[in-house]
């Protein structure tokens, strides 16, 4: 054990060295130029392809929208998941809390500390008033980069987690109530579920009238329409899912 | 070139954090810290390609790669979801255990299941 | 201008691993979102900018603070 503890830094810094020396050769050694044709092409033929002016739009929702199905699933779990730990770990509680320590000064002091903390008031004047009157600025500027997405920076993703940070305004604004409306967590999580499902329900749109599986469903015509309403779905989608696990944790951490 | 070796130490500082710090919240930091070195290298890589934003308003041209930004785009979302995930675990951790270090972690969950 | 952009988000990065104080190294971090937006910004990435301004300063931050505050706030180890 103590051999092994005097060369462990010698073995430590040598595997650190060349830890560093391979994540910073790649970026030395290949010094190619940037490939332009997709870029090219994207310029050339993208607005007539998609009818979108924002081409990151275009490419998200336009040329690979099974991709961004994918993305939102990544969403829907992770958010899920964290939700559904914080919450096992909520009723777990009481057993927890005489968890039987070793060196008994040390564990009670950190173990007793969360309680202490809770107990205080930790919502002033100040933050209720003003990002209760903040909060449906930022949420009509969310809804306004939504919709937009198309003819300028903005879309789904951008707009949703703008519309999130209203949210959050909005449930640090309620006075501390639980917050109604738009801030309560069941709202959110039927919205998430709505757009959720609505998001399937485009894609399928395109698989029913023979256009293939998230692709828009009028064949001939400029989808953009499609991007327009998935632009506005996904918006929903992230807002309500990444508001709820702000909604969700602020609640967590002031009423328990 | 010297911009991609800093944004090599910004992911290294991140992984330093991500594997040599025994505090779980640094950890999470450690994986916040990478996110966003890999972020910046892809948009700046993409955006040496060209010299303005890829909106097609009528006059624009030699606009940058849009394919590096949309794939980034979605990268920040699932990192911050990530995030989230991380720290909800070390929560639950934390209330089972009364400690952030890692070492502590392991060895109370040990007696625990003994 | 990138690389002094570059440089003050690593040493905010190293400032975010060292600190002694979980809050303060959360406020650093969400420093490092401020400064990566703008980094976007000059990169010609609006669409990025708006996303990591949004995510950075409002639901991140929201969830660490969240995190600390139900747990403890310094690093002990």
């Amino acid at each position: 054990m103590n051999a092994q503890a005097k060369r462990a830094p010698v073995a430590a810094a040598v595997l650190s060295i060349l830890v560093a020396a391979a994540i910073l050769w790649p970026l030395v050694a290949f010094d190619g130029p940037w490939p332009r044709e997709l870029g090219a092409y994207l310029e050339s033929r993208g607005l007539e392809e998609s009818g979108a002016r924002n081409l990151v739009s275009a490419i998200y929702l336009g040329y690979r929208a099974y991709d961004t199905l994918g993305e939102t699933i990544v969403l829907l779990v992770a958010v899920s998941g964290a939700i559904g730990m914080i919450a096992a770990a909520g009723t777990t509680l009481a057993i927890d809390y005489s968890y039987p320590a070793k060196d008994g000064a040390v564990d009670g002091g950190e173990a007793e500390k969360p309680i202490r903390r809770k107990a205080k008031k930790n919502r002033t004047d100040l933050i209720e008033v003003v990002t209760g009157k903040l909060g449906p600025v930022v949420l009509l500027f969310g809804f306004y980069v939504m919709l937009f997405g198309h003819v300028s920076p903005g879309g789904g993703f951008q707009g949703g987690v703008v519309v999130a940070s209203g949210i959050v305004f909005l449930a640090l604004g309620s006075k501390g109530k639980p917050g109604g409306g738009l801030s309560s967590a069941s709202t959110l999580a039927k919205l998430e579920a709505a757009g959720f499902a609505a998001l399937i329900a485009g894609g399928f749109l395109g698989l029913a009238s023979g256009t293939g599986f998230f692709a828009p469903p009028l064949a001939g015509t400029s989808p953009l329409g499609f991007i327009i309403a998935l632009n506005t779905v996904i918006g929903l989608k992230v807002g309500a899912g990444i508001g709820f696990l702000c909604v969700a944790m602020l609640g967590e951490a002031d009423y328990d | 070139m010297i911009d991609r070796i800093i944004v090599g130490l910004i992911f290294l500082v991140g992984l330093w954090g991500l594997i040599g710090k025994r505090n779980l919240i640094k950890k999470v930091f450690g994986l916040s810290i990478i996110n966003a070195a890999v972020v910046i290298l892809f948009i700046m890589e993409g955006g040496k390609a060209g010299s303005s934003a890829p909106i097609l308003e009528p006059g624009v041209r030699d606009i940058v790669d849009p394919v590096p930004q949309a794939l980034m785009l979605t990268a920040i979302v699932i990192g911050v979801c990530v995030t989230a995930l991380a720290l909800a675990m070390a929560y639950r951790l934390y209330k089972a255990t009364g400690s952030f270090d890692i070492d502590e972690v392991r060895e109370r969950l040990d007696d625990g299941h003994r | 201008m990138i690389e002094v952009l570059l440089i003050c988000i690593l040493a905010l990065c190293l400032y975010t691993v060292e600190s002694k104080d979980l809050l303060f190294g959360t406020i650093a971090l969400s420093a490092i979102s401020l400064l990566s937006a703008l980094l976007f910004y000059l990169l010609k990435a609006p669409d990025v900018a708006i996303t990591e301004a949004a995510v950075g300063a409002g639901v991140s931050t929201v969830v660490y603070v969240w995190a600390i505050k139900a747990t403890e706030r310094k690093d002990i180890s």
